[in-house]
Order: C-alpha cells, then structure tokens, then sequence
C-alpha cells in the first residue's frame, strides 16, 4: 500500500518538474520560433510529443470563422502547438450570434473553457477574468508594443486592468460594384457621392445594402458612419455625448440614403444577409470585410473581378472607421490552465503572421509587429485576384481609418451594453421608416444611453 | 342467512378499509418520484432566479446586490418591454385561435376513414416532426427578401409588383405576421393530434346513442360532440399557449426581435438583456412577468375544463 | 336514399379539410426538397428556382463533411433515454393524481403544470450550475438529466387525461374480485392504456428532438451536439447560410420520424374504437 503511494507520489513530482521543463523547452522553443517565423509557415521547434498522451488539457472556444481556411490553419495550428507543449489542445467552434450565450452559461456555471474568444471585448465580464496584462508584456516583449487599438479596446482606466487580449482585428472596408457604379458614372469617395449615385443604382435594380437592423454589420457600419460626420457615442473620458446636432444630422442623411436608394430588406438582415446580397449580384455598395470578395472568389461567381474595395467614404468630419469585428481573448478566474492559456495567446499573438497570411488577409495582428504593415502590403499586392493589388488598400484602412469602438473612449462596458442592445441600427431604422423624427430619435437613445452609464458608473467601472 | 350477510358485510368493510389505507400510500409512492425530480430540476433553478430578479446580478455571475423590486419597475418603465408584452399577447392569442380552430376542424376529419387518409396525416405530422430550430432557419429561406418562394407565386400570380414585393421579415406587421404563421404552422399537427386522441376517447356508447337518437352532422357536432370535446381543447389550447408564449426559437431565430424591436417578445428581450446585455436581474424580472399571467390563465381555463368535465 | 348523400357530404367534408391543410402543412417540405437538390452557387440564382441541375451534392456534404450522423445519433439517444424516464416517472404519477389523490392530487396535478409556466430562457443559468457541479457539462447526459423536467409534468398531464377516461368501474370490479391494485393496475389498467401510453412516447420524443436552448448551454464540442444545435452551429459556415445543406438537414430526420408518428396515431386510433368498450 504505502509503496504504491510512494510510486505514485514520485510519478506526480516527476511529472511536475516535467512540466516545469517543458515550459521552459517552450519558451525556447517560442523564441527560436519568433527568430525563424520570418520565413513564411516555419514551424520552429519539434514536435516532441506527438503519438503519446499529453500531459496537460487547453480548452479553446471561438467563432466558426467566416474565411474557413482560418478555421483549418488553426485547428491544425493548435494541435502542433499542444504537440510541442505537451498539452492536449481541444477547440470548439460555434456560430458568433451563440458566442454571448455561452460565456454567461460558462460564467453561471463558474466552469468552462479555459480561453473564451468573442468577437468584440468582453467588457462586461471584467470581473470574471484575470488581468491579462502579464500576457500582453510578454508579447511585447518579443513582437514589439500593443496598437493604440488594441490598448483602448481591452483597457480599462478606471479599474487599471486588462480584461482581454485582443489578436487581431479586421480592418472594415466598402466593397462595391465597379462595374455597376461606373456605369452610372460614380464611384463611392465620398458620403454625398454615395447619396447621389444611390438613386441611380436602385433604378437599375442594384440598391446599396446598409443594414439598419438588430445585428452586428449594422451596427459596426452605422457606428462608423456617424464617426464620419463627427457624431460619437461617449466622450474621451467615456461619457455619453450621443445627442448633437452632427448625429441628428447624420441620421437625416442616412435615412435620405435609404429613401433613395436602399430596399426594405435592410431592417431584417442578420449579419450573412448584406454578404448574400452581393454574392446574389444584387447589392452594388455594402459595408464589410473581405470574407464578402472571398466567397465570391471561392464560388468563380462572374462579377468577383469587379468587386472593388475602397475605405469607408468621406464624410464631413472625414474619414473614419472602425473594425469590422475584434477578436479577444479571455482567460476566466476559473479555467482549470490558466498557465497554458497564457502561453497559448503569447505564442498565438507572436507568429500572428501565419494567421494573417491563413485568413487571407482577413485577421490584422493587434500587434502589428508580429506583421508589420509593409510586409502585409507586400502580402497584399500579391494576391491574385483582379484588379491586381485591390487588397493593399487594406493596410491603409489599418494604419490611418481604424479606431476601437467607443472611440474616443475606450471600449467599456457601458459601450458594450448600447452595442449589444442594438440601440444605434433602432435609432436610424425609426427615422428611416419614418415613425420618429431625427431629433426624437436621438435624444431618446441618448436616453437610454444616459441610463445605461449610469448603471455602470454605479457598478464602479467608468 | 343474516349473519352470513353480516359477515360478508363486515368482510367488505374491512377490505375497503385496507384498500383506503394503501391508497394513500400507494399514491405518494407513485407521485414522489415526479414531484422531486420537478422540483429538483424546476423548482430550485426557479427559486433562484426569483432571488436573480430581486438583485442587480449581471453577466452571468448569478450573485448581486438586494435592489428590491427596482429591476420590476425599471422593466415595466421601458417601452420596448411594454411592446414585447404586447406582441406576446397578439403572438400567443392569434397563433392559438388560428391552431385551436384548425386542429378542432382537422381532427374531425382525419378520424374518418377515407382514401389516402395515411398520405395526408404524413403530410400533416412533417411540420411537427421536424426540429423546430431546423425549420425556423428554413422559413428563413422561404421569407429571405431575394429567394421567397412565396413571393415567387405571388409574384406570378400577378398578385403583387416584381419590383417590390412584400418583405416578409423586414416590415413590422409582416414580421409578425411571419411569426405567427410560423408558429401556426409547427403547433397545429401537435394540437390535431390532441384532438383526435380526445375523439377517439368518446366512448363509442355515446356516438351509437347519438346515431340512435338520429342526431347527424351539426346536431350531434353541437350537443354531443363538442361538449366532450371541451376539456380535450381546453387543453389543446392551454398547452399551445404555454408552448407559445415560454419558448424563444421561433421569434429568436426568425427576427431576433428586429425590425427595430417591433416583433421583439418578452422571452427574446430578457435573453437579449439577460444574456447579450448582461443584466440578468432584469432579463429574470421580464421572464417572471409572464409568470403570474400565465398561471392565472392556466387556472383559469383548468377550473373550466373541470366544470365543463362530463361525468 | 338519404343515406347515401349523408356519406357523400361527410366525405366531401373530410376531402375538403385534409386536403388543403395538408398542402399548407406539407409544402414548406416539398420546397424544401427541391432547394436540397441545388447547388450552392444555383441556390442564390433566382433564374434557377425550377429549372436547375438535380444534385445530390448537400445530401453527401452532410453526410461526409460533417459530423451529421453523429448528431442525429446523438439526438436518438437522448431522446430514447429520456422517453423511457419520463414514462418510469409519470405513467404511476398520472395514475396516482387521477385515481388515488382525489383533491390533494387535483390541486398537485396543477402545481405540476404550473412548473411548466417557467420559460428555460430562464432557468438555463441556474441549471448549468447546477450541471457544472455535477461534472456533466457538454455530455449528453447533462440533457438525459434535464430533459424530464419538462417532458414529465406534460407527460403527467396527459396520463392523468387519459386515466380519467377509464371508467372507474372496471378497476372496482376487478379489485372487488379479490386482485390486488397493483395487480389491476398492470393487468387491466395498463393494457386499456397503452395508446395513451403510446401518444406520451411521441410527444416526449418531440419535445427531446425540438429543444434548443439547454442543448445550446450545455453541450459545445461539435462531435456531442444534438441535431437542433448542429445544423445551426456547423452549417451556417462562413458569411453565408448552406441552404441545400440545411434543407437536407432537416429532411433528413423529419420524413422517418413523421412516418413513425404516423404509424403511432394508427395504431392508437385503433386501439380507441377497439377495445373494451364493447
């Protein structure tokens, strides 16, 4: 009896210290690795455990991404990954609208995965995961600092913690017809060439598709658009400041834009609906990533080669976006490896170069020196598709017409709140369909705002 | 000869006695299992979402500060719920009458015998067959705004223009009336089936006594049939509406509420709040309104079904 | 002479009932069949509606690109689990409320139901605490354990319909003639019973086969997902729905299980203008 305590006793210190050596074999491996990922899909370090049981067990959950040969590099990524680590990686994949549902189901049950990936922050969270900020100086440490963008996304200042890290974010573009709009003889540089050439598009059967409805493109796409004409949810210092003369102005234009040129269909899309709308031929403008030019792409549809992507058009404040959607990651207070978690984002975050280069250039690294902007460009003027080098102006996208949400603030959870309830893409589609008028509209949903800060402010986070 | 009477008498006293006895123990032998298992499995998880709806418990924490009934009150005081309780209402009523009187009718027919009378019940069980979930995302493609085959018909039947034709899930009357014909829809094999399990349970006494009496078509349909019928309906009815106003998949997945909130119901306005918004004290408060409402209705319409119960 | 148009009339009205409702009811499926013939690229062309290119292609998609049969395995075995619970648990449940609880058991009868009245958006976070802590998340036992508490209180409901119309004298009989209540309850009870018995099979196995949202909760690897999960999870990849795919998902489970209901009512209808109240 006492001997086969012993023997187990000694297995488990062995396995410890075991352990510990892996680590560090891992994180020499990780280094060699950051040394060797210039050249491009090296996988540094060996696979040393790999046709044996593995000693340790990460549960990853995320989105079924919308480029699915994403979804493939990193499935197979992970699995190396946990190959070199001695760790059994399982990630599980399911549809972003499900995503919400299942963290407040892993939270209520204090168990679940031990790394949760959402496609936007998990502000409201904040008190259920760990400070990542340990994470986010190790990356920096080997790739170079945080963007500005990652930093306001997963910060807060009030409590001085890091509730996410964010991998990547992806860049949000127009995607429109060329050869519709220079038929009509336009093209969309600016918010009031887009006003004027919707009309025409709608006569010949191709409406501009901006969604106005209870889901994420409409939201992203409305938010950046009142950006445009200088209209902000909060404040730098993450106060409500919705109600201005530039949003009612705003809202006029885009309810105008939907008078003339956009269908009904646009109150009730969810977020594949504008993608179905191009890929059908029938929309000519839509606000969204490229998974809207790759599928077409991927289907040999006739027009893809006359699917052009420019920045998000000008408006009276000038040019400014946001990401089309975010990817962070978090570690809850309860995951079982919170260890191997840590190393899994490091090491992600690090050869982030592989993944940009897997999602098609869909993914940008939040930390761009993983993959620095030149180098995507090159990447970019590389790709095949006609015309040649329409994917570069991605990178200009990134550099100069990206912000978080919430900006000039930071992405808190109070933003959080207005994102998820939908309040922006109701307030327009009120004005749009005619029930209230632009000023009604706003102040109501500066209303609600006001109410929904308060609560927040109360709880101690802004 | 009396006291052989007697004897038996007694004989049988005793006997019933017994059986009284074991009767009771005998039947809390037999529910026991049911009531713990519901009360594990329901009540507990009810008691503590009561106690959710009483603090300000948010994502998914399921602990919070006592704020009293404020959460009620915040509920109540926001228009979008007083819309989402009135949607439930049309939602519910409509979808029911609709399921109530269709399945009535069908029943009646489909416990006759006739040609093809297999080939048609098929037809007729498909819609609850299938996994809701599975055909909501179908209706979907049925209402999508570029490929609804309904609009196709309506459209060559020259019922409506090709340019515009109606957006089935993208206009507020149109959204719910799409949701309500969907729940119609996937209720009313469920419903019909009811009907006819309480057809086929008038015992054949009453129909031969009927026939004798020479009471045919509507005659017997009013004074006998229906009669009997009632309970079986009101039954029909109080679990359609139960299923109806309790469960989120059709709306959910249909219009999530949109557009902008005019098919949104009071089960996806507490998941939104509850679980996207991540105030589950309030998402637990709207989800208990529906509580005391539907238990007085369910009441209500059980006291009448036993009033209405013949023999 | 009257005679004869009487049964004229009753069937034309029975013709003129099925008839449309069943159309109304079943083309939804017809159409679905047709959209799972399409390709994807054909799908999205409004020119191709009727006239396309017959292929199996989706049928193939499900069956080798997805863990589909796993799913509708995984959905079989939940759903015959919990059917054999909820009739081990509400068939003596209905029979005591109805026959042997007298006021008590009316009013416990409508507290049951009463259960019924709290929606499962609500109760999902309690319950998966309660899963959690006991080790059962994303197994499939997780639903074998919380599907009951809403199958058996309707199950309940249901029996307790069916036992009330039993007539009581059949049982006073037989125990007046010296059986046992047990004995009466499976030798004569049960028997007179059994379409009752059969109707709560079908009603709990559909309850089981549309559940959505605890599946949802509580299951999140793809190889232990039920078919309502599934389909929505893996086959609304990328940004675009596969709806061949998906109108062969649901085709696929719904024609057997009709057929089977089917089979069911026959049989139960039968059993009613049988039996014994000749």
């Amino acid at each position: 009896m006492s001997d086969s305590d012993n023997v187990m006793r000694e297995g488990g210190e062995q396995r410890l210290t075991r352990r510990r050596l892996l680590e560090k074999a891992g994180v020499a491996a990780a280094t060699v690795g950051v040394a060797g990922s210039r050249a491009p899909f090296s996988f540094a370090g060996p696979l040393k455990y790999k046709g044996r049981w593995l000693s340790g067990s990460l549960s990853i959950i995320q989105w079924v991404h919308f480029v699915p040969a994403y979804d493939t590099w990193f499935d197979q990524w992970a699995k190396d990954w946990g190959q070199r680590n001695d760790v059994q990686v399982t990630v599980d994949h399911i549809n972003n609208t499900l995503l919400d549902t299942r963290a407040a189901a892993e939270v209520a049950a204090r168990s679940g995965h031990d790394l949760f990936m959402n496609l936007h922050p998990m502000a409201s969270y904040e008190d259920q995961v760990i400070d990542h900020a340990e994470i986010i100086q190790e990356i920096e440490k080997k790739v170079g600092p945080y963007s500005q963008l990652g930093k306001l996304a997963t910060y807060n200042p009030k409590t001085k913690k890091y509730f996410a890290v964010s991998d990547n974010y992806v860049p949000d573009p127009v995607v429109w017809r060329h050869d519709l709009w220079n038929g009509v003889g336009e093209a969309p540089y600016t918010w009031d060439h887009v006003r004027s050439a919707a009309p025409k598009l709608k006569a010949i059967g191709h409406p501009i598709g901006i969604g106005q409805s209870q889901e994420l493109d409409s939201d992203m796409a409305l938010l950046a658009f009142l950006m445009c004409f200088g209209s902000f949810v909060q404040t730098e210092e993450n106060t409500p400041d919705l109600n201005t003369k530039r949003t009612v102005e705003a809202v006029k234009f885009m309810a105008d834009v939907y008078k003339r040129g956009e269908d009904q269909e646009i109150f009730a899309w969810n977020p594949s609906s504008n993608n179905q709308g191009l890929v059908s031929g029938k929309l000519s403008l839509i606000l969204n990533a490229i998974s809207a030019t790759r599928t077409p792409e991927d289907l040999n549809l006739p027009f893809a080669d006359d699917l052009w992507i420019y920045p998000i058009p000008i408006g009276p404040h000038g040019r400014l976006g946001l990401e089309h959607v975010m990817g962070c990651y978090s570690i809850w207070k309860f995951a079982k490896n919170k260890a191997a978690a840590s190393k899994f984002l490091v090491d992600l975050c690090v050869n982030y170069k592989e993944a940009t280069l897997a999602s098609k250039l869909y993914n940008f690294p939040s930390f761009p020196g993983a993959f620095p902007f030149k180098q995507i460009r090159k990447a970019a003027a590389a790709d095949p598709h006609k015309p040649h080098g329409k994917y570069t102006v991605l990178v200009t996208i990134a550099e100069k017409y990206t912000k978080n949400p919430g900006y000039p603030g930071t992405t808190n959870a109070a933003f959080d709140e207005v994102f998820s309830k939908y309040l922006i893409p109701q307030m327009f589609a009120q004005v749009s369909q005619g029930k209230l008028t632009a000023a009604e509209a706003v102040s109501a949903t500066q209303k609600q705002i006001k109410a929904i800060y308060r609560k927040w402010k109360a709880r101690g986070k802004i | 000869m009396a006291s052989v009477a007697a004897a038996a008498g007694s004989r049988r006293l005793r006997r019933v006695s017994q059986l009284a006895h074991r009767r009771g123990v005998l039947a809390a032998v037999l529910i026991s299992p049911a009531v713990l298992f519901i009360g594990a499995l329901v009540g507990t998880p009810l008691v503590l979402a009561v106690y959710l709806s009483l603090t300000d418990a948010t994502a998914g924490s399921l602990s919070g500060r006592w704020v009293g009934f404020a959460n009620f009150r915040h509920v109540w005081a926001d228009g979008i719920f007083r819309g989402a309780l009135w949607h439930t209402f049309l939602f519910t009523a409509i979808s029911q009458a609709v399921v109530v009187l269709g399945a009535g009718l069908l029943a009646h027919a489909l416990v006759r015998r006739f040609r093809g009378r297999w080939l048609l019940r098929f037809l007729i069980l498909l819609p609850w067959a299938a996994p809701v979930a599975l055909t909501t995302i179908g209706f979907l493609w049925f209402f999508d705004p570029l490929a609804s085959i309904w609009n196709w018909f309506l459209i060559h039947l020259h019922l409506v223009s090709k340019t515009s034709p109606p957006n089935w899930l993208g206009t507020p009357t149109l959204a719910l009336t799409s949701i309500i014909v969907v729940q119609a829809w996937r209720i009313l094999p469920f419903a019909t089936v009811i009907f006819i399990a309480g057809i086929s349970s008038i015992p054949q006494e009453v129909d031969d006594a009927a026939a004798i009496d020479a009471a045919d078509g509507l005659k017997k349909f009013w004074y006998v049939s229906l009669p009997l019928q009632l309970p079986i309906a009101l039954v029909a009815l109080l679990f359609g509406i139960v299923f109806t106003a309790t469960d989120m998949v059709v709306p959910y997945l249909l219009t999530n509420g949109g557009p902008f909130n005019s098919t949104q119901m009071i089960t996806t306005w507490a998941f939104q709040t509850g679980i996207n918004s991540g105030n589950i004290g309030e998402g637990a408060a709207m989800s208990l309104f529906m509580l005391p409402v539907l238990a007085a209705v369910a009441v209500g319409m059980l006291v009448f079904a036993r009033r209405s119960e013949v023999a | 002479m009257a005679a004869l148009v009487r049964a004229w009339r009753e069937k034309g009205f029975v013709y003129a009932v099925a008839i449309p409702f069943a159309v109304v009811l079943g083309f939804p499926f017809a159409w679905m069949a047709v959209t799972a013939l399409k390709s994807q690229a054909e799908v999205f062309q409004p020119s191709h509606t009727w006239s396309f290119h017959p292929t199996l292609s989706s049928f193939g998609f499900l069956f080798h690109h997805t863990k589909y049969v796993r799913w509708l395995e995984n959905t079989c075995f939940v759903g015959l689990l919990v059917v054999a619970i909820t009739l081990l648990v509400a068939v003596p449940a209905g029979y005591a409320l109805a026959r042997l609880a007298g006021r008590v058991g009316q009013s416990l009868g409508v507290a049951i139901f009463l259960t019924y009245l709290v929606p499962p958006t609500l109760l999902f976070l309690p319950l998966s605490r309660v899963i959690s802590t006991l080790h059962l998340q994303d197994r499939l036992w997780a639903l074998v354990l919380v599907y009951p508490s809403f199958t058996v209180p309707f199950a309940i409901w249901l029996l307790m319909g069916f036992f009330k119309t039993i007539p009581q004298e059949l049982e006073d009989a037989a125990l007046v003639d010296g059986c046992s209540r047990l004995s009466t309850i499976v030798r004569i009870v049960f028997p007179i019973s059994i379409p009752g018995i059969l109707t709560v099979v079908i009603f709990t196995f559909s309850l089981v086969v549309n559940e959505f949202v605890y599946a949802i909760t509580f299951i999140t690897s793809s190889t232990n997902r039920t078919l309502s999960v599934g389909v929505p999870t893996d086959l609304i990849r990328a940004d675009l729905f596969n709806w061949p795919g998906i109108m062969a998902a649901i085709l696929i489970p719904s024609i057997p299980l009709a057929l089977v209901y089917n089979a069911f009512l026959n049989r139960f209808i039968a059993g009613f203008t049988g039996g014994a109240f000749r």
